[in-house]
């Protein structure tokens, strides 16, 4: 295996009782962070990466013509400085002149945005998110910073699709063939920092791009350290050996991070948690015992009770940070009276039985267990299904359930709303388990799609929420939130609602 | 010998290939594979298809088997199905880390636990008690404690409240200090439980060697008590511990499993895992494979140390 002589042997000695802590400042000054990543990584490569930890590394590795505000969630510019559309059907974009590829592959112009596209368009690639982009028509590419693209049909989301994520993100031609079959590991962009190392099984090395088009980033080195179990993660930020801690889902150890002053950096309403209710169970096709389930249960004491950091009660489908969101529509607070006089009108005085979808790995969760409690006292009985993983997976694709959960994380509404309500998405093709079909939103979904006009734009997806909260054939539970603690010491921690944070905003002060 | 051990070598042959075959088909069994696994579940099934048809998937099922074959006997591992990487290469970083915990757990079990053991028969044999009970509840004790519990009192002791060993980093025979120092903390909590039953087994062994009589015998020839102990007793006591180090070493394998997850030491039981997890039906066959390999050749080895141990044992 390996051999050492007595020197070595006592050098070794002393660095196991010395604790490494990480170098906040390397003796050159320059800086590198530590972040705790969470899972062996599968891969950067755009056309087919999955899971939010490896997106992370990608959306700071790559450009998309969009991106998000790390703030606001609001899109900016990032590889186009503008944009115009007469219809939401052409879209004209005009790119930043001057920007350079990574590891001196060249500098960015159109050819290579509709490289891009065409790659995920092509079925070769095999990419996932081919759809997404399947509603292109025609790319021109009239001068080297424009492209012109032209949709079969309107969409006033477009900019959410060219965004930095996934599909839309910016690869070099020439790159992309020089890694053949190992692009996943081989990423090459225009963001912020390049992949400089990677050890899949212990860490990955991100360097800053010194020719980033915004100049380059604070901080030279990013260690992505993988460290797999969420307790032994905070052992290593109270230890100092990271500094950043990327998604903490622990209530208990988000608990002692606050208690010890480290910085609990946070997203609030990332995504939706709801309740699918399948109509073609008797009870659940009459909108009264919807509403009596939404007004049964209370939702803000559970979350309250259960994880306060990690969740809040939230009363629609879509969440508030969205700039299509309404607050003018019908709510249901806690009211177990209404509950009871709902659904006795409803002809169910009486209660009845019902199944919940769940996995046996999760088991029946504490916010179940209340669920089954307040809804027993309105005279309701949910009794646990509990089947393995790729069962429930198969199963809640299929439709094949009464009640089930379903979480969405989204920064398009659109993905929200045609996901769940439109009658071509209905379970088993898509995620439209409540197979809800309603002729009057099926079209204000298209026509808010198409529509131009901020205002009419924001009265068409109102409507649209008015009526789905009403009939309710999703019942909103809870809200979830993102939390990466870290030391005071790192600044400019912002996630986006991609749950990502954008490293180039981020600096540290030595201590 | 030889005859020996061309037969053990048919055996290997036979049981490889049998876990091989076994393995191959039960792994397709369970519900779900490498593109589901990864994909989610937010993908339509069309895009899913297309993700199958890459990743080879939608091949025959008993195309897929000679094919596996074919590549096992040419040696040429493959690639994950997920990841693409060199599997040969991803076993062959991970075996050293997983072998280097696991034989530092039996020889420092060994040392602690058959002095222990030794001494805890002779006291009990004299009667004297105390430090046999001790050890006897100790036993009892760690035995109830579950390893992901200890892993956990272990990290919050040494590492955060001592400070003597990191709860993350690299783990690389580049660095053995940091190498060392990674590897510290697993090795502690495999040994704790492996030095009760180890102490246990010697013990009793021990102390049935003690009241027969040739250790009478030798008593009566007036050798001292340590030499009586240690040359006569514990060498006659030796083959069933040499039968435990051996069943253990099996133990240990499966006890870094989880070991290996908590810490995060990339050594095979944590690409066990990972594999299992992402469905990754080549790399997860390849490592059982080598699982079933080493399981045989510990029991072999175990063998042969009986034989040193005890000419009496032929084969």
């Amino acid at each position: 295996m390996f051999t050492m002589n007595r020197r070595q042997f006592a050098g070794l000695m002393a660095a196991g009782l010395a604790l490494p802590k990480t170098a906040l400042a390397q003796s050159d000054g320059s800086k590198t962070l530590t972040v705790r990543f969470y899972d062996d990584p599968a891969g950067f490569d755009p056309a087919n990466i999955f899971r939010i930890e490896n997106e992370n590394i990608a959306f700071n590795i790559f450009s998309g013509l969009t991106s998000y505000d790390g703030q606001t969630g609001e899109i900016i510019p990032d590889l186009a400085t503008s944009w115009e559309t007469p219809d939401n059907k052409t879209w004209t974009f005009r790119l930043r002149e001057g920007v350079q590829f990574q590891k001196g592959f060249g500098e960015m112009t159109s050819e290579d945005v509709i490289y891009s596209y065409n790659r995920i368009l092509d079925e070769a690639t095999a990419s996932p998110y081919r759809s997404t982009l399947a509603s292109i028509v025609t790319m021109e590419a009239p001068d080297p910073y424009t492209v012109v693209i032209e949709l079969d049909a309107p969409n006033g989301g477009f900019l959410h699709t060219v965004a930095n994520y996934h599909q839309g993100q910016i690869v070099s031609r020439r790159a992309i063939e020089e890694a053949g079959d190992q692009v996943r590991w081989q990423p090459v962009g225009t963001g912020p920092y390049y992949l400089d190392m990677i050890d899949v099984t212990s860490r990955i090395v991100l360097k800053r791009h010194e020719g980033y088009f915004r100049g380059a980033a604070p901080i030279e080195t990013i260690v992505f350290n993988i460290i797999k179990d969420e307790a032994t993660s905070t052992i290593a930020l109270r230890n100092g050996e990271v500094d950043l801690v990327m998604r903490a889902n622990r209530e208990e150890n988000l608990t002692t991070l606050r208690a010890e002053g480290f910085t609990m950096n946070s997203v609030m309403d990332y995504a939706v948690a709801l309740k699918v209710l399948n109509p073609e169970f008797e009870p659940f096709a009459d909108v009264r015992v919807r509403q009596a389930i939404f007004h049964a249960i209370d939702y803000e004491a559970i979350t309250g009770a259960i994880s306060p950091s990690l969740s809040q009660a939230t009363n629609s489908i879509l969440l508030p940070w969205m700039p299509v969101y309404s607050e003018n529509i019908p709510t249901y607070p806690y009211d177990p009276d209404r509950a009871r006089a709902l659904l006795a009108e409803a002809g169910y005085s009486g209660g009845f039985s019902f199944r919940h979808l769940g996995t046996s790995a999760q088991g029946v969760t504490e916010l179940q267990q209340f669920e089954i409690d307040f809804l027993s006292q309105v005279g309701l009985d949910m009794q646990m299904e509990l089947v393995d993983t790729p069962t429930f997976n198969q199963r809640r694709n299929a439709g094949e359930f009464q009640m089930a959960t379903r979480l969405l994380p989204a920064v398009d509404p659109d993905l929200i709303l045609f996901s769940y309500l439109h009658p071509d998405n209905t379970v088993p093709g898509g995620l439209n388990g409540a197979r809800y079909n309603n002729p009057r939103v099926t079209e204000l979904l298209h026509a808010a799609r198409a529509a131009v006009d901020p205002t009419e734009r924001m009265a068409l997806y109102e409507e649209i929420q008015q009526i789905v909260m009403t009939e309710l054939p999703y019942v909103p539970s809870y809200a979830n939130n993102v939390f990466w603690p870290g030391k005071s010491t790192v600044t400019g921690v912002h996630i986006n609602y991609l749950a990502q944070v954008n490293f180039y905003d981020v600096d540290m002060t030595v201590a | 010998m030889i005859d020996y051990a061309i037969k053990k070598s048919a055996q290997l042959f036979i049981t490889v290939f049998g876990v091989v075959t076994l393995v191959f088909f039960t792994l397709r069994l369970i519900p779900g594979d490498a593109a589901s696994a990864m994909a989610g579940d937010t993908i339509s099934g069309e895009a899913l298809d297309l993700m199958r048809e890459q990743m080879g998937l939608n091949e025959p099922l008993m195309s897929q088997y000679f094919g596996y074959l074919r590549d096992l006997v040419m040696l040429d591992l493959g690639q994950t199905i997920t990841t693409r990487l060199p599997i040969a290469e991803m076993i062959g970083n991970a075996i050293p880390v997983t072998l280097s915990i696991a034989l530092l757990t039996i020889l420092l079990t060994v040392v602690i636990s058959i002095p222990l053991g030794t001494v805890a028969a002779y006291m009990a044999h004299k009667g004297r008690t105390r430090l046999d009970n001790l050890l006897t509840g100790f036993a009892m004790l760690v035995d109830l404690m579950p390893s992901f519990w200890t892993a956990l009192v272990f990290l919050l002791l040494f590492s955060l409240t001592l400070g003597w060993f990191p709860a993350s980093g690299m783990v690389t025979l580049d660095d053995p200090a940091m190498f060392l120092s990674r590897i510290a903390l697993p090795v502690l909590v495999l040994s704790v439980t492996q030095i009760a039953t180890m102490a246990r087994i010697t013990r009793t062994s021990v102390l049935e060697i003690l009241s027969e009589d040739y250790v009478r015998t030798a008593r009566a020839m007036g050798w001292s008590e340590f030499r009586v102990l240690f040359r006569h007793a514990l060498k006659n006591a030796a083959l069933p511990i040499a039968t435990v180090i051996g069943l253990s070493f099996g133990n240990l394998l499966n006890g870094t499993v989880i070991v290996e997850f908590i810490f995060t030491i990339p050594g095979i039981g944590n690409l066990l895992i990972n594999g299992i997890n992402s469905r990754d039906y080549q790399l997860v066959q390849t490592l059982i494979v080598f699982y079933a390999l080493l399981f045989v050749s510990i029991n072999f080895i175990t063998d042969l140390v009986y034989r040193a141990l005890d000419p009496r044992v032929s084969f």
